[in-house]
Order: structure tokens, then sequence, then C-alpha cells
């Protein structure tokens, strides 16, 4: 019969029903924040990516590009904050030509809730929307449900409770460019050494009036030292206890040996056409 | 096989016979291009050619199909709308085309919505696409926002409506001229399904006597264009309709509703004057405020007292007469 | 289909946990109430996942045309989306029709958003606002959709604390005044007996005059700073 085929649904009810759990996607343990200041906003993010109990990647990049000057931090489900950030950085390109001005923050916010309003939680991505436009800074939560939040400081992912802390004890009204980057990056290295699923490097982008400033690895708490000893073997580790010389003629009792001349292997070569 | 060997002879000849007639279309159109352009120029035939689509102007400007629907219209019957001022009053001449016709029955002023009426004078079947639409538009409204709609933005829609019909050249304009009668609710009307009614003293800062609804009267022409009117006429009688109109100061607000049932009965009968030789019945609606006769609905005028309206217009018609009877017979006197 | 109550032998049974696992929940204490020049609305800040509070100083009361606003709890996703969707179509109402809709208009597109998408929707809301027709006018929308017009309306989870207090303190025509003190008083009642409230107390003050937001921080004791 012709259209869609349902029975790999019916498989998997059958096996969810016996127990059998659903395959779980990766999921990034992450600690994301965000700060405004007095002429810009501070968003900051952890490095580590994991699946499950292992870590997947040691220093991927959370802080997304939307437009010049707003950015996107990223946690939940890699590859939904990957494609959803990149879909509506796409889309804002071009309301942004087509209107002739520059993207504002909250028309990424309000593109971005109802995309993930429309698919009620299944597109798993928890999102710090910041940026600078001609109406000021601004900053933003989006959860993966479609609700929103507008704060002067924000934190989001698994590390966002360790994160929190650190700015619900140090924020201060009317702090400056320096002191916000200081705070997140406190914040994100809260998130890092308190956090199962947060870890390595903290990212850092500073976007005001002016420009954007991404601080790839701003922090790296967690540099590998050199290792304190080699494990190569020295030649002559292993001794050798005797030697034996296989001929082609001893080997053709075993297998097939065919001589390739240099000369077939060229001409072969030579009869293809190539276009000039 | 026999089959569709005929099948095949049968194309053969019909693609021949379609060929025929495209041949003889484009000779005609050739004809027609040539003969208008041999005109003189500024001839009749010249506008002729700007005529025959609706999407395209004269150069002049002008779109001839909306002119001639307009005269569809004016070979209606006369119908009015008086806008009183606790009520609005339809009436129409309705001419009877055939002495077979039930008399009373075949109504032409139709209702939209509870509170709302409309009489068209032109094209009837046009008409009725028109009250069709209306009531669409009106339960498409009440769907939305659970309540009646207000006249002013069904007369909005209607009339984009109608104008959408001037544009493409696969559609003609409608060939009539409606007037719309509606009574807005006064009152705090309940959202529809509600349950409840909120506090029971003081309404949260209401504004006493603060005055909403009322009533209204418009006229849509088969352009699209509609205005908000005292009163409003079309159709065959509708000059001697609009003296008689503006001779009501209807502006002053004064005329109640139980006269302006009287007075648009008499303007009925006097725009009948000049088609005397044709029998017509008297149709007439009407709306009132909710402490009025209709309580707010659109209804039709009882008989006793439509009759009564219908008494006192024949005589003032036949009063009238002997009073230019008699001004002709003073004249005669003078020269005496 | 996930659904918000069912029928079983034994009677009808409500699933309390229906929100989606994650989920942004504004465990919420809101109400509206009639007074003598128009309408108060009152709201806590607080908004949680789980056991975790997103957001403290949250606003939960949200304006879909000049003077007619809304009180969100729920899923805040969903009552965002509804608010969103409501206030474009009184946008679109206000300039098609060149005349300010009433908040019966705002009632009834809200009432059929939430009725007919009441099996996806966890959505309560209370609709309060002034129009120069009707004056000030309190409607409140429960979670299965229905449309009820009330004195005074309270809803959200902190609500179930407060029926006495309401109840007990009430009355119709209070001044501007009474009328501050009466949803403060109750909202402080929700705030301290229930968990999911708390935070600051948010009200929005409608009359003739137009809008007005006033602020109360529990660090004072919500005695100010009133008037924004």
């Amino acid at each position: 019969m012709p259209g869609f085929d349902f029975s790999n649904h019916n498989r998997n009810a059958a096996l969810h029903a016996q127990g059998v759990p659903l395959p779980k996607a990766t999921s990034t343990g992450t600690t994301i924040v965000g700060c405004l200041f007095d002429g810009g906003v501070v968003i900051a993010a952890d490095t580590r990516a994991t699946s499950g109990p292992i870590v997947a990647d040691k220093n991927c990049e959370k802080l997304h590009y939307i437009a010049p000057q707003i950015w996107c931090a990223g946690a939940g489900t890699a590859a939904d904050t990957e494609f959803t950030t990149a879909l509506i950085s796409s889309n804002l390109e071009l309301h942004s030509l087509s209107t002739g001005r520059k993207p504002r923050v909250v028309t990424c916010m309000t593109l971005l809730k109802q995309h993930l309003f429309r698919y009620q939680g299944y597109i798993g991505a928890y999102l710090v929307v910041a940026g600078v436009d001609p109406t000021g800074s601004h900053l933003f939560t989006v959860h993966a449900h479609g609700s929103t939040d507008k704060l002067p400081y924000v934190t989001m992912g698994s590390g966002s409770l360790a994160a929190m802390s650190v700015f619900e004890s140090s924020w201060k009204t009317g702090i400056d460019r320096d002191a916000a980057v200081k705070l997140c990056a406190e914040a994100i290295m809260a998130g890092i050494f308190n956090d199962l699923g947060s870890g390595s490097n903290v990212d850092v982008c500073v976007i005001t009036a002016d420009k954007t400033t991404l601080l790839r690895n701003y922090i790296k708490p967690n540099e590998r030292e050199k290792k304190k000893r080699n494990y190569k073997f020295a030649r002559g580790t292993t001794a050798v206890l005797n030697e034996k010389i296989i001929t082609r003629e001893q080997i053709s009792k075993y297998i097939t040996v065919h001589e390739l001349e240099d000369e077939t292997v060229t001409a072969a070569a030579e009869k293809m056409d190539v276009d000039t | 096989m026999a089959v569709s060997c005929t099948r095949e002879v049968l194309l053969e000849e019909l693609r021949e016979a379609a060929v025929d007639v495209e041949a003889r279309v484009a000779a005609l159109q050739v004809e027609a291009w040539t003969r208008s352009s041999l005109q003189p120029r500024g001839g009749i035939s010249r506008e002729l050619c700007y005529d025959l689509s609706n999407s395209v102007f004269s150069p002049d400007g002008r779109n001839f199909q909306v002119e001639y629907a307009v005269k569809a219209v004016e070979n209606g019957g006369t119908a009015i709308g008086i806008r009183c001022k606790d009520g609005v009053v339809l009436a129409l001449e309705k001419l009877v085309s055939s002495k077979l016709l039930k008399p009373g029955a075949n109504k032409r002023i139709a209702t939209i919505d509870r509170n709302m009426g409309v009489v068209s004078a032109g094209l009837l079947p046009d008409g009725r696409h028109f009250t069709s639409r209306a009531r669409d538009e009106a339960a498409q409204w009440r769907r939305m926002y659970k309540a009646p709609i207000p006249t002013s933005s069904l007369a909005d829609r209607m009339g984009s409506y109608i104008q959408a019909y001037t544009l493409y050249n696969s559609v003609r304009p409608f060939g009539v001229t409606c007037i719309i009668a509606g009574w807005d609710s006064e009152a705090e009307l309940a959202v529809d399904g509600q349950v409840g009614s909120g506090p029971t003293v003081g309404a949260g800062g209401k504004v006493d006597k603060m005055k909403h609804g009322g009533p209204f009267l418009y006229m849509i022409e088969p352009s699209g264009s509609y205005w908000g009117y005292y009163g409003a006429a079309t159709g065959k009688g509708r000059q001697s309709a609009k003296s008689e109109l503006e001779k009501l100061n209807l502006t002053e607000g004064t005329l109640s509703l139980e006269e302006g049932v009287k007075e648009a009965a008499r303007i009925i009968y006097i725009a009948h004057e000049d088609s005397k030789d044709k029998d017509f019945e008297l149709e007439m609606t009407w709306v009132s405020s909710l402490d009025g006769p209709t309580k707010g609905r659109h209804e039709e005028v009882p008989k006793k007292i439509r009759e009564e309206a219908e008494r006192l217009a024949k005589k003032a018609l036949e009063d009238d007469d002997e009073e230019e009877e008699a001004k002709a017979e003073g004249g005669e006197r003078m020269e005496e | 289909m996930q659904r918000t109550g069912m029928l079983r032998e034994d009677g009808i049974h409500v699933d309390m946990d229906h929100l989606k696992k994650g989920e942004v929940n504004l465990g919420t204490s809101i109400m509206a109430i009639n007074f003598r020049d128009g309408v108060i609305l009152g709201a806590d800040s607080r908004t949680t996942t789980g056991a975790y509070i997103a957001n403290r100083v949250t606003d939960k009361l949200t304006q879909v045309h000049d003077t007619i606003w809304c009180c969100r709890s729920g899923s805040a996703a969903d009552t965002q989306a509804v608010a969103d969707i409501v206030q474009y179509y009184l946008g679109m109402y206000g300039t098609t029709n060149n005349e300010a809709p009433t908040t019966q208009t705002a009632a009834a597109l809200f009432q059929e958003i939430c009725y007919e998408n009441k099996d996806q929707l966890s959505a309560g809301m209370i609709i309060a606002g002034y129009d120069h027709r009707h004056g000030g006018q309190v409607y409140s929308i429960p979670l299965g959709g229905s449309l009820h017009k009330q004195s005074y309306a309270i809803g959200g989870s902190g609500s179930t604390y407060i029926y006495g207090y309401c109840d007990a303190n009430w009355r119709e025509e209070m001044t501007q005044e009474e009328g501050i003190d009466f949803v403060k008083g109750s909202l402080q009642e929700a705030i301290k007996w229930d968990g999911s409230s708390g935070g600051v107390i948010r009200m929005v003050v409608l009359t003739a005059k137009g809008a007005q937001r006033h602020l109360y921080l529990p660090d004072t004791g919500y005695k100010g700073p009133g008037e924004q």
C-alpha cells in the first residue's frame, strides 16, 4: 500500500512497553550565563560537551553567532541549539536585508520563542540571547517550550544553580564592562568546578554599541599538564629471540601473487580522457 | 478498435471545428479593431473599446463597466432609508412584475443580523448575493468576537467586497446599490457564552449616561464606495425621493421613528408617481432602540402601522393634486 | 494525547502534574478586582522549573492593549504565546475598526484560543480592562476555557489559600487605596502559604486616566515603593 509506513512506530511502542528505554540524544550538561553592563552586554559559556557519562568534546563552542551584534549561548540538545540558532540567524539576516535596518534583539527573541513554541519542547534548545541594537542592550533567556524572561543577569543549563549563586552574591547595579566580564567568567568557573555536566574552559563574548569581541578560551583553568613520564619504549627494549625470512616463492604456496608492472599502471591512466 | 476509431474521427472533427471558430473570432476582432481605428478621434466607438472589460480604464480615467452597473440600479424600484433619532426605517417600492405573484410574498428587504437589515435596488440576484455575503460577514464577526458586528464595520467590509468586483476582468461589478440600516446596542453586551455578570453594583468606574451605539444608515454603490447617511435613496425614483428627504431636516435628529415610517411610505408613493402605470407593493422594515417598538431588532413594520402610513401617503398625494389643480385654476382666473 | 483530566468509573481524575517535563511553570498567585474607578490587577513574581526558581522578579501582568491587561498562570510558554496572539488580534482590531477594542472583545479572543486548544494548553488567565463604555471589567478563564465575568477573580496555585480571606474582606465599590490594600493583603497571604508563589508583588491600576504600575518589595514588608 502506498503512503507512510508506521510499522517502526508499532515496533518502538512494543519495545517501550517491554521496558526498553528510548535512545537518548546528546545533551550538553552546560553552564551558560549573561550579564548586562553600562553600555553593552556580555555572555559566557563553558566548553564541555557530554554524551551520557562521556566527555564528547573538551573544547566545544557554545556561543553562537546570530548577527554581528547579537549572540546566543546555548544549552540543552547540542544539535538543536546549533541548528535553531543557525536558522534564526539566517532568517534574521534576510529580515535585516529586506528592511534595511540592523536586526533587533527582541526580533531575534520572538523568532526563537515562536519557533520553539511550535515544536512544543521537542526542540531541546535552551538559550541566552544577548545583543546591542539601536534601541539599546538587551538580555533574554528562551526556554525550549517557548517561554522567555528578561533580566539584568541570567544563567542556564545544569550549572545554572552554581552560576546563579555567584551572580546573586556579587552582582551590583551599574556594573562596568570589565567587572561584568569578570563576574560572568567567575559564574562559569563555578559551573565548571561544581557541576559534573560542565567543564574545561571559559568562552566569553562582549557586545557593545561599537563592536563585538569574542574571547575564545578566555580562561583555561583545566590546562592539561605535560605528562611526567613518557610511555615510548626505547629501541631495543624488546629482545629478539629468533629471526626468519620468508621468500615470495614460499608465500606463493598459500596465496596468489601478481606482479604489477609500472608500465600497465601508467598506460591505464593515459587512457582516461581529461579536459584540458 | 471501432470505438477508438470513432473517437479519433470525432476528435479530429472537433479540432477542425475549433480552428474554424478561432479563425472567425480572430476575423471579428480584426474587423472590430479596424472599424474602431477608422472612427474619427473622440467618437463614441473609440470609447466603446474600453467598456468591454472590467479591469481596463478609459483614457479619461473611467471604468465603463461600473457606470453601466449604475444604469442597472437606476432602472430598479426605488429604495430609501431614513435615520431617525430612535431607529432606522427601510422602505422599498417593489414593482410587481406579474399579476400571478402572491401579494405580500417574495420579500426584498433582508435581515443581516438581529439588529441589522439591508435593501437593494437593481438586479435582484445581485442583491441576494450581497445579502448572503453580508450575513456571512456578520456571522464570521460573531464567531470571532462573540458579539454583533457594528453597522460601520459591516458597511466597511461590504464596501471592500463590492470594490473587489471592479478590479478583475473575469467578473462584472454588482448591479445593485444597497442601503444598510442597523441599531448598535446602547446596552452593555455580554460576551456570547460567558458565565456570570460581574458586580451587581457600580460597574467599575463606568461613566454615567455615556452614550454608545444608536441608529446607523449606510449606502454602498456598485463602485464599492459607501457613505453614512441621514437619509438615503436609490433606484428609479431617487431624485424625487432625495428632494423629499432633504425637506425632512434629518440632520437635526428630531424625527421620531413613528414619523419616519409615515414619511418613508409617503416618499415611496411620491417616487412612484413617475411610473404610475406599473403596479407596486410597499415593503417596509425598521429597527429601533432597545426600549422602542422593535427592542433593538430589525423587523418588518407591522401590517397595521404600514397600512395606516400608506393611507396617509395616498391622502397626501391627493391633497397635493387638489392643491395643484387649485393653483392652475387660480392662474387661469388671474388671466381673466 | 495529553489531557488535563479524564473520566474513570470512580470519578474524574485531574492530573495536577500534567506540565511537560522541564517546562517552566508559573506556580502563581494572581488576581484582579473591580473598584470604584476601574480595575486593579495583581500578581506575585515567582517562576519555577521544578524546585528551582527560574525567575524571582517575573512580570505576570501582560498588556494586550492600551487599557486591557491580563494575569498569566500555568505554563509560561503557553500563556506568553496566547497573550502574544491576543495582543496581535487586538492591535489589528484597533486599526481596522478605528475604535479601541472593549474588554469583552479581548475576553472573547482569549476564551476562543484557550477553549479550542484546551488539550494542548495549560493556561489559567484573568483578563481585566477599562474602557469608557463599560468602565472596569474582570473576566476569568480557568483551565477548561470557560469564561466567567466576576466582581473579582483569583487564580494560580496560591489562590486556594486565600478564598476565605478574599470572601471575608471583599466589598464592592472600594476606593483605590482600599483596593490596593485588598489585593496586597490577599497576595501577601497567598505568598505566605504557597511555596510556589513569592518574590515581589506587582500591580497594575486601570482607570480613565490609563494604566499605572505599582511595585511592592518583600524587603520592606511589601510597603513600597508603590507607584512606579
